[in-house]
């Protein structure tokens, strides 16, 4: 019971929700840009044009199948030294920036697959409805195709928000002080593991049950509109 | 109004359209029969260029309609296309799916298109439903506003594809109804139909499709009344009981 009273201190517990927040925003910044990213995948996947599908392709195979934390380390260690050896100049690469990069990239991936499947749900016959009204791709795709899409593909995006916040955590090996690099700072300083773990391990439980909970909510109130 | 060429459309091995021509003239009312899978659908669709065929032309006006020429989506606005399964858009309410086009395509202010969209609908009888979403219609009411919807971008001539073939039988009158009005008024209409009555006393001329090809082409009264081929023949015989 010592070690627990000794760390439960408001200040320590601060810290660590600091390192929360933290990895709620990251994950929140990731998930946004992973959108416009996947419906910019999606949307090449998609087309008439055949070098588009294979680069759509080849981003979402990649993303998808290589470790996260491959993808991490590559965007923090070696990227820098790409610019480097183009611009000849020294460059001092941001861990947070670099991980909010490689967050967003591999939610991009996902979110095309899901954003493409969503479209592809669309019934046909919204397209040539557009057509015969003389809508041009564009526009379909802004004023009908999208807006039904983005209905059915609501809840999977919420999962994959989940996933972020969970996945947010590798970035403490690029030195981000998020929840999981101060959990693993407390424990190191008060010789104890445990409990910042168990402590952690609560946080992110309350932030993964927070949003499925608001997006239960939401689904319940898209559901009602059909 | 409308020349087709000798065109020919095939989904793999099957020949759905074989080398059909035809003429629809201004102010005319042309019927589209034959027995499912004889190709009707598939040549109206070719009209508007929503199958594109392999062979053959089709002209609007004398204009060549070719999807590479610039003008080709400009021309396409004028024809209006109903389709069997209405294709209003779910997400919008009724008068949002009428204005749509209006708005986004043809440059029209918002109070405009709404009074535009209002006329229609007044005509179809439907103007109280027009902050409705099309999940809260019926299918009769559901097709009325898709031909109101066609008709917001002033068509000069209506495609009807089955129009009454998804409905309740107590609906189709209604959507008939909508379309004899249309006829009054002088719209070139070309109507792929089951409805006999509706080609027996609405239309001018009917064509008679089997198996991708024009069988016989004749005016509604002469086809009716004595059918020169004995399909046509076997065909009434099955559909008029």
């Amino acid at each position: 019971m010592k070690v627990l009273t000794e760390f439960l201190t408001q200040d320590n517990l601060i810290f660590m929700l600091q390192g929360a927040g933290l990895s709620l925003l990251l994950a929140a910044i990731a998930v946004c840009i992973g959108l416009i990213l996947g419906t910019l995948g999606a949307a090449a996947k998609l087309s008439k044009y055949k070098v588009l599908r294979i680069l759509g392709n080849v981003y979402v195979e990649v993303i998808r199948g290589t470790p996260m934390l491959l993808q991490i380390l590559f965007f923090y260690l070696a990227v820098p030294m790409i610019v480097q050896s183009v611009t000849g100049e020294r460059f001092n690469a941001d861990p947070f920036i670099c991980g909010l990069i490689a967050l967003s990239i591999n939610s991009g991936a996902y979110s095309t697959e899901l954003i493409r499947s969503g479209i592809q749900g669309v019934d046909k016959g919204q397209w040539e409805a557009c057509e015969t009204i003389g809508m041009n791709y564009v526009q379909t795709m802004r004023y009908v195709i999208l807006p039904q899409a983005f209905k059915r593909i609501v809840p999977p995006i919420v999962s994959e928000f989940i996933t972020l916040i969970k996945d947010s955590s590798l970035i403490s090996c690029i030195g981000v002080s998020e929840l999981l690099l101060r959990t693993q700072v407390m424990g190191a300083s008060y010789s104890n593991y445990l409990v910042p773990l168990v402590i952690a391990g609560f946080m992110y439980l309350m932030m993964t049950l927070t949003v499925s909970y608001f997006a239960r909510r939401l689904e319940r109130k898209l559901a009602a509109s059909d | 109004m409308i020349k087709v060429e000798h065109i020919t459309k095939q989904f793999n091995d099957l020949k759905a359209v074989n080398d059909v021509s035809l003429e629809i003239k201004k102010g005319e009312i042309v019927c589209l029969i034959g027995p499912s899978g004889s190709g009707k659908s598939t040549v109206l669709r070719c009209i508007h260029g929503l199958e594109k065929p392999e062979i053959g032309k089709i002209y609007l006006n004398d204009q060549l309609l070719d999807s590479k020429e610039s003008h080709y989506r400009e021309l396409r606005t004028k024809m209006g296309f109903v389709f069997q399964h209405f294709n209003l858009f779910p997400h919008k309410t009724v008068l949002e799916n009428l204005t749509l086009s209006p708005i986004q395509v043809l440059g029209k202010s918002k109070e405009e298109a709404n009074k535009i969209a209002c006329d229609y609908l007044e005509r179809v009888g439907l103007l109280d439903k027009k902050d409705e979403y099309p999940n809260k219609l019926s299918g009769g009411q559901k097709q009325r506003v898709a031909i109101a919807r066609s008709l917001c971008l002033n068509p000069k001539i209506m495609l009807f594809d089955e129009p009454t073939s998804a409905l309740d039988p107590e609906m189709v009158i209604e959507v008939l109804e909508v379309m004899q009005e249309l006829a009054k008024e002088g719209m070139t209409m070309v109507v792929v139909t089951h409805e006999m009555g509706f080609a027996r006393t609405v239309a001018d001329r009917v064509i008679f499709l089997e198996e991708g090809k024009i069988i016989e082409e004749n005016s509604s009264h002469e086809f009716f009344s004595h059918p020169k081929t004995e399909r046509a023949q076997d065909f009434l015989n099955k559909v008029m009981h």
